[in-house]
């Protein structure tokens, strides 16, 4: 049963690594991070601030344009090519093939945001040279990588129906729905004059939507000195929360997939 | 070709259920979650010396039965709520995205070069916006409130005045928003201290508020004692100044490191020379009630101040005058500023009057502030308001020029004589006991019109000459000539 999804992910993973314009995206990621630490020598006192949240942010902002990139062509460009019907003629199912897809957008993810995390590391260590801040810089891209599978999952997901351009900006437009809604929802929930009723639908909407913002912990990194509580419970959490809702999301790619003709 | 495949469905609709359900509980947890409102900050000091401040439930609040992630990512990782005041739509959505932190960071880097090219305009906005996006970053907050606070009324190249507010504004925002840590209460508090100059019972809260984080540097937590000093509060700056030096013996004692003992010895010098002045200036005879005769602050030393304010061109005022004082280290405040302008009180402002940060000062008004540095019992500075309108807009009808003097602000050596609240000090003419509560401060103020300060109308030809009746000219004569018009200062007694 995993052979398909494992042959399926590991072709995945050989076409991302060569397609150019992921490469290219991956590259202007890697040399912002290179330069970055010229733009944190550029500003007044708050330079390790700046360095920080300048590398995190271009980890975070390049992880999700690669993830989107990536995964909205996987589907459609399977079908357009008619390469789809050589796999499906073999002993696949489609559920295999799509979860092949998956895996394969993830280890391709996780192989370039590894290269990024290493390049954030040497980066930091070579401006700093304080290796003890490094093990707390390295959650923040933990956490991201989850949050770009969940994005990844949001896309593939929606590669099942809609066309890749569509794709692109609907994966995008939830990704930053799903950041936004998070500190909107705390603001509504605390204000005295917002109705019941909004408050209920704020909630459920809340639900609904793949919340990416609990992933963006990075704000007690760049400005250090609070404490966290139950820090590794709460990344177990959102972990779990992030695998329960790709898995959903995979589930229900999966019906829509299989009603549709190819 | 078409190809479908038919798979059962219940199942995997079930599967979905199941993730939805675990998703809902993930996120929203069980039982009644706490808002940030009902979380406080507590700072412990741990062993190693080191703080940290951790966010906890207020008390009595149910802790809920299971913390969603929702909850616990508003309490530990938000980024703290938006300060949505004088936003545009789209910063306020760059504000709400994921992206905080990073375009922070990018925005405070163009900042910098704008404070490298004296483009200071262009970066209050800035300041606004990095502080809005990541409301931790307390060396913005810091930064940009010296920068509003001092760059803008810098006696040298500015004298406006109507920032103060917006940057105390913004240090009392960093402050609720950085609750954790000492620095935004010290930064606050010493904008009072050292910009404002006077009220000194808003540095002194400012300070204490820094006092009870324990992450305060001992150094900082000294300058409280001048602070008490100049609040007229002497003998709680002293015993502030003992309890420190105890504490700073003790640590100097436990490590004898080079900073411990440096601390130590400045206390105690700090300690000494206070008890000294407090002796020498009568300040233990008084509160005995014992006699001044032979102190130093006794017989209360007239300052004979006199002055004279010719507007020479439109916007251009020369200040003149005396001061009986030998020994250099004397400012009076000179003020001018509209009759009517909001919130004034005599010479300064109630300058905390607001809560948000209002990078736009009212445009229609002025308040220049000056510093006028006596030397040899003399004091002569051109005031050249000619080349910025923006700052000084005279658009008023009436404006007020006030002259002021608190011997609380003066310097230590001048201090020895007048003491902390003006026991040695008195004038002739302006001595005024109600302008500020319990403190003998020198006062007085005159009404300018519009016409005479730009010079036209029935001005045009005639140079208005504001002075008091005491005042006379560098070779001792009385000031007299006939081409000009002089306006007398009102004074307490007959000139």
């Amino acid at each position: 049963m995993f052979r398909p999804i494992a042959s399926i992910a590991a072709t995945t993973v050989g076409e991302a690594i060569r397609r150019k314009v992921l490469l290219i995206i991956l590259l202007i990621g890697v040399l912002f991070l290179v330069v970055a630490p010229g733009l944190g020598m550029l500003s007044a006192r708050s330079e390790t601030t700046v360095l920080r949240g300048m590398m995190l942010g271009i980890i975070q902002l390049t992880s999700a344009v690669i993830a989107i990139v990536l995964t909205v062509y996987m589907i459609p460009n399977e079908i357009e090519r008619r390469t789809i019907y050589t796999i499906l003629s073999k002993p696949v199912q489609r559920w295999q093939f799509l979860v092949g897809k998956y895996f394969g957008a993830v280890s391709a993810l996780l192989m370039m945001m590894t290269l990024m995390t290493s390049v954030l590391v040497f980066t930091f260590w070579l401006q700093q040279r304080d290796a003890s801040a490094i093990p707390d810089l390295i959650k923040a891209p933990v956490m991201y990588f989850v949050q770009m599978s969940l994005l990844a999952a949001v896309a593939i997901f929606f590669s099942t129906f809609v066309s890749p351009l569509v794709n692109f900006f609907l994966s995008g437009g939830l990704y930053l729905l799903g950041s936004l809604f998070a500190p909107f929802f705390q603001t509504l929930q605390e204000s005295q004059g917002t109705p019941p009723a909004a408050k209920v639908f704020a909630q459920l909407i809340n639900t609904i939507l793949p919340n990416f913002a609990n992933y963006n912990i990075q704000n007690p990194i760049i400005n250090p000195g609070q404490q966290i509580q139950n820090e590794g419970s709460y990344y177990l959490q959102v972990t779990v929360y992030g695998v329960l809702y790709i898995a959903g999301l995979l589930v229900a790619g999966t019906i829509v997939f299989d009603r549709r003709e190819v | 070709m078409s190809m479908t495949s038919g798979i059962n469905r219940t199942p995997l609709i079930g599967a979905i259920v199941g993730c939805a359900l675990g998703i809902f509980v993930l996120q929203n947890g069980i039982g009644n979650q706490p808002t940030g409102k009902q979380y406080e900050s507590i700072s412990e000091t741990l062993k190693n010396g080191n703080t940290r401040t951790v966010k906890k439930l207020k008390a009595g609040v149910a802790s809920p039965a299971f913390q969603g992630i929702s909850s616990s990512w508003q309490r530990d990782f938000n980024q703290g709520t938006v300060e949505t005041q004088g936003l545009s739509p789209d910063q306020l959505l760059f504000a709400l995205a994921g992206f905080r932190e990073m375009i922070a960071g990018i925005l405070w880097v163009r900042a910098d070069s704008f404070f490298d090219s004296g483009n200071y305009d262009a970066i209050l906005p800035i300041i606004r916006l990095v502080t809005v996006l990541d409301p931790k970053q307390i060396d913005v907050y810091a930064t940009g409130m010296w920068h509003i606070g001092y760059n803008f009324t810098d006696e040298e190249q500015r004298s406006d005045r109507r920032y103060i507010p917006s940057a105390l504004a913004l240090g009392k925002e960093g402050a609720r928003n950085n609750s954790l840590t000492y620095e935004m209460f010290f930064e606050t508090g010493w904008m009072w201290y050292h910009k404002i100059d006077d009220d000194y019972s808003n540095a002194v809260k400012w300070f204490e508020l820094a006092q009870e984080r324990p992450d305060m540097i001992p150094a900082r937590r000294n300058l409280i004692t001048n602070a008490y000093e100049r609040d007229g509060k002497v003998d709680k700056s002293l015993d502030t100044l003992f309890k420190l030096y105890q504490t700073a013996g003790k640590k100097a004692k436990e490590d004898a490191a080079f900073g411990n003992k440096q601390n130590r010895d400045t206390l105690e010098n700090k300690l000494d020379t206070t008890l000294v002045r407090m002796v020498q200036r009568g300040w233990f005879a008084g509160k005995d009630g014992r006699p001044l005769t032979g102190y130093d602050v006794n017989p209360p030393f007239d300052t004979g101040f006199s002055a004279k304010v010719t507007v020479t061109e439109a916007r251009v005022l020369r200040f003149e005058g005396t001061w009986n004082v030998l020994p250099v280290g004397t400012r009076i405040r000179a003020v001018l500023r509209d009759a009517d302008f909001p919130n004034a009180k005599p010479a300064g402002m109630e300058w905390d009057f607001s809560n948000d940060v209002n990078l736009d000062p009212p445009r229609d008004k002025t308040f220049m502030q000056e510093q006028l540095f006596v030397r040899n019992q003399r004091f002569n500075k051109k005031v050249d308001m000619s080349k910025d309108p923006t700052m000084y807009p005279f658009t008023s009808k009436d404006y007020v020029i006030e002259f002021y003097y608190n011997p609380r602000s003066a310097p230590p050596h001048i201090q020895d004589k007048f003491s902390w609240n003006g026991e040695g000090f008195t004038d002739k003419n302006f001595l005024n006991t109600q302008v500020r509560e319990g403190q003998r401060v020198m006062y007085t103020s005159v009404k300018i019109s519009k016409d005479q300060l730009l010079r036209r109308g029935d001005w045009r030809e005639k140079v208005p000459v504001i002075k008091t009746g005491n005042y006379l000219d560098k070779d001792g004569k009385a000031y007299n000539q006939a081409d000009q018009v002089t306006i007398d200062l009102p004074s307490l007694r007959a000139n």
